[in-house]
């Protein structure tokens, strides 16, 4: 699942390619990787990913300070979730 | 009546000297500090040597700092330049010489950039960094500037205020010159329009080069109200933006229908106390029905106003939308605004009178602007003799904006007739996009194409030739165009093609192309 989300952000959202590769701890705001744009279109694609529906309560800083937090978060959705889906 | 934009800040000074100009970031200005740290900035530039019409650049993110300079840049009779300081230093470049800036404003972590930039002005007066307004006044104060009103004005209102650089087809951003005339036609009836008053705070997420700001800026000042800067730290998250608006009691809120959208979907809206939020304006783009109607049935007690106008006219239609407004309907772009005429001009060249008829829509008024920086051939496809009125030797604007009129008398707003798309409310000319894509050596043929997406009003989808010689990345394609293009600009998809598919004529098949059913998020291959 870690790998699923870093490529995904790796791939579509880093702005500068310095800040490449992208370890699973890299503040995602702090560096400006997530903007409002950058957050909208990863939550679009967690939810076709994971079939998941995200609601506004789970839209908070905390699930996404970095991608394992992302992660921890999906984990909380769905224990299953990483055996399903890889 | 102010007939220069800084007199509206020299009044509001003068009618209410104690009270919250703008609030950014734990800091203050009253209406007073603002006119006598804007005095001192004036007063820096002209020891620097700007004269009247010079332009200045002002490269800061919006704050209390950039609010302290525009004043101070008209204060010096000169006319202000936004540079984006998100922008890739090749457009500023460009912009910065384009406009002949002779001064540089910028905050203390962008004056290295600021002075990488003034390398390209063939005369450099100076960069002047300004930061927090005690910055703004050890800086001038260190030159013993006096904060005391200039003894007299340096402009006329048909001087230029402002130039507004947006996306241009030929591939470089051009400068729409607004005048003090054109703006404050904007800004009297807007201020008039959301019913401002001294205790309103006004917030517009909006940077400087969006003209949105125009009306935060200025409008706000002129009734004497409360700028409040959203802090940056406040906006990705709508949860974190709807938590600000509440903590700082905002009572007119103005952007593009996209930021509501998210507030409305994600902002927990019913967890906080908006019960200040009386008036929300949007601009720039289509607010797609349902999300409005959610954001109606949120925050049941505000006004929603829709406003229409690129920034060649400034806001030139305005439509309230009324409470209950169905879910299914799109908001009309509305009736003109006070001063202003519009009318639409039907494909036959006659003038559109009854419901139903579809035209191009035209603008008159004094809000038009005087037209691009330096490109006068450019200006004149656009700022054309009024078909109806040749002799008035009037100049009317052509928006390019199709428009049907409605049997209430309203304009409806049904697409362009050329290849200007809407990204997050920014006008994008895929021209620029496929001159941007040309200058890279392995690309042989290039098209840009809109997606359309209901949050964002389209995507960017970029069809490439490679010359064939190497194996050219999505990577390096992005890279490329991150170099010359600001990021909202940035295709998101890219398909590699051994050639573009052509129309009998020769030209590359944009409609067929975009007929091609897209997947714009390839899931199954992650």
């Amino acid at each position: 699942m870690e790998t699923v989300i870093n490529d995904y952000i790796s791939r579509e959202l880093v702005p500068d390619p310095a800040l490449l590769p992208l370890s699973n701890e890299t503040p995602l705001l702090e560096t400006g990787i997530l903007d409002s744009l950058g957050l909208l279109r990863l939550v679009v694609f967690l939810e076709e990913r994971f079939a998941i529906t995200m609601d506004d309560v789970d839209l908070m800083p905390e699930n996404f300070v970095s991608v394992n937090a992302v992660c921890a978060y999906l984990r909380t959705r769905e224990p299953g979730m990483e055996a399903a889906h890889g | 009546m102010a007939h220069l934009l800084q007199q509206l800040l020299t009044d509001a000074a003068a009618r209410q000297p104690k009270r919250p100009a703008v609030a950014s970031d734990g800091c203050l200005l009253t209406y007073e500090d603002l006119d006598r740290l804007s005095n001192k900035l004036a007063r820096t530039l002209l020891r620097l040597g700007v004269a009247p019409g010079d332009r200045v650049g002002i490269l800061t993110p919006k704050s209390a700092a950039a609010v302290i300079a525009v004043y101070g840049v008209l204060k010096a009779g000169a006319c202000y330049v936004p540079l984006d300081p998100k922008a890739p230093a090749g457009r500023l470049s460009h912009i910065v010489q384009d406009s002949g800036a002779v001064v540089i404003v910028a905050d203390e972590e962008r004056s290295p950039l600021a002075a990488s930039l003034s390398e390209a002005i063939p005369r450099p007066l100076g960069v002047l960094v300004v930061d927090s307004p005690d910055n703004a006044e050890v800086a001038a104060a260190a030159a013993g500037e006096s904060g005391e009103p200039l003894a007299e004005e340096r402009a006329i209102e048909t001087d230029l205020a402002y130039i507004l650089y947006t996306s241009g087809s030929t591939g470089v951003p051009k400068g729409v010159m607004i005048s003090h005339r054109n703006s404050l036609t904007f800004v009297d009836w807007s201020a008039e329009a959301a019913g401002l008053g001294e205790l309103d705070r006004v917030c517009s997420p909006a940077p400087l080069h969006f003209d949105l700001s125009v009306f935060d800026i200025f409008a706000t000042c002129r009734a004497a109200a409360c700028l409040s800067v959203l802090p940056d730290g406040a906006t990705t998250f709508p949860v974190s933006i709807a938590r600000w608006l509440a903590a700082e009691r905002i009572s007119v809120w103005y952007s593009v229908p996209s930021a509501l959208v998210l507030l409305a979907c994600y902002g927990g809206l019913q967890q906080v106390d908006l019960s200040a939020l009386r008036t929300v304006i949007f601009a720039g783009e289509v607010f797609p029905p349902k999300h409005l109607a959610r954001l109606m049935a949120e925050l049941p007690d505000a006004r929603y106003l829709n406003w229409y106008g690129p920034t060649e006219t400034n806001v030139c239609t305005a439509f309230e939308v009324p409470a209950g407004w169905a879910d299914s309907q799109p908001t009309p772009i509305g009736k003109a605004c006070a001063n202003t005429e519009v009318f639409a001009v039907t494909s036959e060249g006659q003038r559109a009178s009854g419901p139903g008829e579809v035209g191009e829509l035209y603008v008159r008024g004094p809000a038009l602007m005087r037209g691009y920086w330096g490109q006068p051939a450019k200006t004149s496809e656009v700022l054309v003799r009024d078909p109806f009125r040749a002799d008035s030797g009037e100049l009317v604007y052509r928006t390019g904006d199709l428009v049907s009129l409605e049997p209430s008398g309203n304009y409806a707003f049904l697409g362009r007739g050329d290849s200007m798309v809407k990204v997050r409310g920014y006008r994008v000319e895929l021209g620029e996009i496929e001159a941007a894509l040309y200058r890279h050596p392995a690309i042989q043929d290039a098209v840009v194409l809109p997606v359309p997406d209901e949050l964002l009003g389209s995507r960017l989808r970029a069809v490439v030739t490679p010359d064939g010689a190497g194996d050219l990345t999505r990577e390096q394609v992005l890279e490329h165009c991150r170099q010359w293009l600001p990021s909202y600009m940035v295709p998101e998809v890219v398909e590699f093609r051994e050639g573009l598919p052509r129309t009998s004529t020769g030209k590359v098949d944009r409609v067929g192309l975009a007929q091609e059913r897209h997947d714009a998020e390839p899931v199954g291959e992650v």
